[in-house]
C-alpha cells in the first residue's frame, strides 16, 4: 500500500503543479483587467441597446472628469437584459451601469437588493422632477429606487412624405394626422397605398401589435401578474391580423438586417414611432434625411418602452457610477439626448422648456418633435408590465411572424398566440 | 496493483551483486520514482485538465439536472428530483428540437460523407497542382463559422439573396413572391446543411484521401485486368480498405450533427433570439438547451436536456459506427 501511497502522492504532486499553472494564468488575467488603476482612474461599464445618444456625453464627460473612463456596449435588447439577470445571480460580472427598459423593470425592481438603492446616494432630490408613474415604476415593494429614468416612448406614427407623394396622399403632418383617427381608418389608408404603389405600407404587423397594445388599458399581465391574453393583447392582434390580411405588411423582423435592408430599399411607407425609434431611423437610414416625417398615431396616446439607469450593487465604483448616472439626468444633458437621438425626457418640466418645445428635427423634415411627443407623454397612462413581460412578447410577435411568413392562418393564428404567450408565462 | 508486485528489474541487480556499494538511499529512491512514476506524470496534465473541464462539469451537470435552479427566480431552488427529465418526456418543444436535430443531421452527414468521398478518389488520382487542390478543399474547414454562416444567412435571406436569385435564373422560384428560406422547416434544413456540408466536406475528403494513399497500387492494377471499372473500383476496393477511417469520419460527424448549434443561431434574423425560426422550425437542441438555460434562466432544466443529448450521442454514434461497419463488409 506504501507503494500505492507514493503513486497517489506523485499523482497529487503533479496535479497541484497543474492547477496552480492554471491558476497562476487567470490570476493575472484577472488583476490586469482590473477596474482601478493605481492612479485613481475608474473606467464605468455602460450597458444599453441601440443608440441611448451616449456618444457625445461620453466626450463630454471624460473630458469634465479625466480620472473616469467609460466604456460603451451596447448590444441587442432582449440579450443584454437576460445578461444582466444572469450576472446579477452570478454575483460578478455585471456593469457598472445598466440601462433597463420598461418590458424588463418589474421583474428586476423584484430584486433590489442586487441593485444600489439609489435614495442613499441622494437620488430622493429628484423625485419632484419625474413624472409620478415613471418614478414609481422603477421602485421597489419595499420602497427602495433602483433607477433613475431616462425616457419614455410617447406614440406617434412616423411616414415617409416623398413615399406618400407618389401615392397621391398627403404629405403634410397635420392633413396626415387626419387621416387616420383609428386603426381601421389606418388599415384603409394603406390599403389605397398598397393598391397604388404595389409596395408594402408597414414593416410589420409586430409594429401594429405594439403600439395598438400600448394603448390598452392593460397589457399581457393585471396588476397580479396573471396573464390576460382576451383583454389588451387580443384587440391588437386582431389589428395587426386584419394589417396582414389586407396584405399591408413588409413581413420584416425588426431591428434586424432584413428591416435595415428595407429602409434602403423603401418597402415600407410607414413606421410606429416611440419617440427613441427616430435615433434607430437616422442611424439606419442616414441618406433619408428629409423624406421622413411624424403624424399622430391612430388611436391617440400610448406609451412603448422608455429606460431607466440602473446601478448593480456587485460593482465596485458605485459612487463614480451614481455620479455619471447623475450628470446624465440633468435637463442639459436630457435635452442633448433629445436633440441627437429623439428620446423623450421624462422629466416633465422639459416639455416646457424652449429647448424641447421650439425644437425641430431637422432629419425628420423640421418636425416639432419636442411639441409632438411632448403632449402625448404628458397624457400619458402607463400600463402595468408583468414578470414575464419580455418573453411573452416574442412569444406573440414569433406567432405574428409565423402568420407573415405564411406558415399559419391569420384566421386561426389566435389560439396559436394563447398557447404561446402562456408557454412563455410558465417557462 | 498487479503493477506494483513486480519488482523494478534494474535496482535489485544493481544493488546486490555488491552489497557494500549500496547507492544511497534518496539515490535509490530517485531510481525507483524515475522508472516507475515518471510516466504516469507525463501523461498526468491530460487527465488533470479532464478532470477539471471533462468530468467535473459532466458530473456537475448531472447534480444540476437534479435540482430546480432558476436564475430568474433565485429563491426557487432544491432538489427536483426526478421532475426536469419527467417534463422532457412531455416538452413538445424538446421533440420538435431533437426531430430537427436529426433532419438537418442526415442531410448533412450523408450527402457530405459521400461527396467527401468522390472528392477524395479524384484527388487520389495524378493531378496538375495537386498541393493547390488538396490545400483548396481545406480551405472552408479554416473559414470561422460565424464569418461563413453570417455569410450564408445573407445568401439564403428572403429579399434580394443570392440563393433565391440563383434558382430564379433556373426556374424555380419567382423574384416577385421570393421563397423565405426561414419560414419553413425543409428550406431551413437545407439552409443550414448546405452550410454544414459546404464547411466539412474536404476536410473529410482530405481524411480519406490520406486514407486511400495507403492502399497498394497492385490491387487496383490487379482489379483493373480483371475488369473493374473506376466505379467498381471505389466501392469494391477503395471503400472497404479505408474502413476505419470511415468509420472515424461517421462517428465524427454524428456527434459534430446532433451537437449542431452556430449554424441555427446565425441563421436567425435576431441572432439572440436561439428559437430557431418563428416556430422552432430549425431550432436544434444544442440551441434549445441554450435557450432554456441562459435565456428562459432555467439552469436545473437545461441541464438534463444537456443530459439527454449526452445519452443520445452514444446511442446514435454506436448505432452508426456499427451500421457502417456492417456495410464496410466488416465481421465484427
Amino acid at each position: 500500500m506504501s507503494r500505492f501511497g507514493m503513486r497517489g502522492a506523485a499523482l497529487i504532486a503533479a496535479g497541484l503543479a497543474g492547477t496552480l499553472a492554471i491558476s497562476a494564468c487567470s490570476g493575472q488575467s484577472l488583476e490586469g483587467g482590473g477596474d482601478k488603476a493605481a492612479d485613481g482612474q475608474v473606467t464605468l461599464k455602460v450597458n444599453f441597446w441601440g443608440d441611448m445618444g451616449l456618444d457625445a456625453l461620453k466626450a463630454a464627460y471624460e473630458k469634465e472628469h479625466p480620472n473616469v473612463k467609460i466604456v460603451l456596449n451596447s448590444g441587442e435588447y432582449n440579450a443584454q437584459h437576460e445578461d444582466l439577470q444572469k450576472k446579477l445571480v452570478a454575483g460578478s460580472g455585471a456593469p457598472d451601469i445598466s440601462a433597463v427598459d420598461e418590458g424588463f423593470m418589474v421583474q428586476f425592481r423584484g430584486q433590489a437588493d442586487k441593485f444600489v438603492n439609489l435614495l442613499d446616494k441622494g437620488a430622493a432630490t429628484y423625485e419632484s422632477k419625474y413624472l409620478p408613474w415613471k418614478w414609481q415604476q422603477s421602485k421597489s415593494a419595499d420602497g427602495k429606487q433602483i433607477g433613475l429614468g431616462t425616457d419614455v416612448g410617447g406614440l406617434a406614427m412616423c411616414y415617409r412624405s416623398d413615399l406618400f407623394k407618389k401615392a397621391g396622399l398627403p404629405t403634410e403632418r397635420d392633413a396626415v394626422s387626419k387621416l387616420w383617427p383609428t386603426w381601421d381608418d389606418f388599415i384603409n389608408v394603406g390599403k389605397q397605398y398598397v393598391d397604388k404603389t404595389g409596395k408594402k405600407f408597414v414593416d410589420s404587423a409586430t409594429n401594429m401589435f405594439n403600439p395598438v397594445l400600448a394603448q390598452q388599458p392593460q397589457g399581457f399581465y393585471n396588476e397580479q401578474d396573471q396573464l390576460q391574453m382576451e383583454a389588451g393583447p387580443k384587440v391588437a392582434f386582431e389589428i395587426s391580423m386584419k394589417a396582414v390580411k389586407a396584405g399591408l405588411s413588409a413581413n420584416l423582423v425588426s431591428f434586424q438586417p432584413n428591416w435595415d435592408q428595407g429602409f434602403k430599399k423603401d418597402q415600407f411607407a410607414v413606421l410606429a414611432c416611440p419617440a427613441w425609434m427616430i435615433g434607430h431611423i437616422q442611424d439606419t437610414a442616414p441618406d433619408q434625411k428629409g423624406k421622413w416625417d411624424i403624424a399622430a398615431i391612430p388611436g391617440g396616446g400610448g406609451n412603448w418602452g422608455g429606460s431607466w439607469w440602473t446601478i448593480p450593487k456587485q460593482g465596485k465604483n458605485q459612487d463614480e457610477a451614481y455620479k455619471f448616472v447623475e450628470w446624465m439626468i440633468q435637463p442639459q444633458q436630457q435635452i442633448e439626448v433629445f436633440k441627437t437621438v429623439g428620446n423623450l425626457p421624462s422629466q416633465p418640466a422639459l416639455y416646457k422648456d424652449p429647448a424641447v418645445l421650439d425644437y425641430k428635427k431637422e432629419f425628420m423634415s423640421n418636425a416639432p418633435t419636442g411639441q409632438i411627443f411632448a403632449s402625448t407623454a404628458e397624457n400619458l397612462k402607463p400600463q402595468y408590465l408583468g414578470k414575464r413581460n419580455g418573453p411573452t412578447r416574442v412569444a406573440v410577435e414569433n406567432v405574428i411572424t409565423r402568420v407573415q411568413q405564411g406558415s399559419l392562418a391569420p384566421d386561426s393564428a389566435w389560439p396559436e398566440a394563447v398557447k404561446e404567450a402562456t408557454k412563455a408565462a410558465n417557462s | 496493483m498487479s503493477l506494483t508486485h513486480k519488482a523494478p528489474p534494474v535496482v535489485p541487480q544493481d544493488s546486490e551483486p555488491h552489497p557494500p556499494a549500496t547507492p544511497p538511499k534518496h539515490k535509490l529512491w530517485f531510481y525507483r520514482f524515475d522508472t516507475k512514476r515518471t510516466p504516469y506524470v507525463f501523461i498526468s496534465p491530460f487527465f488533470i485538465l479532464f478532470a477539471i473541464f471533462g468530468l467535473f462539469p459532466i458530473v456537475f451537470n448531472g447534480i444540476v439536472a437534479l435540482r430546480t435552479w432558476r436564475l430568474d427566480d433565485p429563491d426557487r431552488n432544491g432538489w427536483a428530483g426526478f421532475d426536469n427529465f419527467e417534463r422532457l418526456l412531455h416538452d413538445e418543444d424538446f421533440w420538435n428540437a431533437l426531430g430537427n436535430t436529426f433532419g438537418i443531421f442526415i442531410l448533412s452527414t450523408v450527402p457530405q460523407l459521400l461527396i467527401a468521398l468522390m472528392v477524395a478518389n479524384l484527388l487520389n488520382r495524378k493531378l496538375r497542382g495537386t498541393t493547390w487542390w488538396r490545400v483548396g478543399v481545406l480551405l472552408p474547414y479554416v473559414t470561422p463559422i460565424a464569418a461563413s454562416t453570417l455569410v450564408f444567412a445573407v445568401f439564403f435571406s428572403r429579399d434580394n439573396g443570392m440563393a433565391n436569385w440563383l434558382l430564379s435564373l433556373v426556374g424555380f422560384t419567382d423574384l416577385g413572391d421570393p421563397l423565405d428560406w426561414r419560414a419553413y422547416k425543409w428550406s431551413s434544413w437545407i439552409a443550414i446543411a448546405t452550410m454544414v456540408n459546404w464547411k466539412w466536406i474536404g476536410y473529410n475528403a482530405l481524411l480519406y484521401l490520406s486514407a486511400m494513399q495507403a492502399i497498394p497500387k497492385d490491387v487496383y492494377e490487379a482489379a483493373a485486368v480483371d475488369g473493374a471499372g473506376p466505379w467498381r473500383q471505389l466501392w469494391r476496393i477503395t471503400v472497404p480498405m479505408i474502413r476505419p477511417v470511415v468509420i472515424f469520419t461517421v462517428v465524427l460527424s454524428t456527434i459534430g450533427g446532433l451537437q449542431l448549434f452556430n449554424e441555427p443561431m446565425l441563421f436567425e434574423a435576431n441572432p439572440a433570439a436561439a428559437t430557431g425560426g418563428s416556430n422552432g422550425q430549425w431550432q436544434t437542441i444544442a440551441q434549445l438547451i441554450y435557450k432554456v438555460g441562459w435565456k428562459d434562466l432555467n439552469l436545473g432544466y437545461a441541464a438534463a436536456m444537456s443530459w439527454a443529448l449526452f445519452l443520445i450521442i452514444l446511442i446514435v454514434a454506436a448505432l452508426n459506427a456499427f451500421i457502417t461497419n456492417r456495410l464496410g463488409g466488416g465481421r465484427r
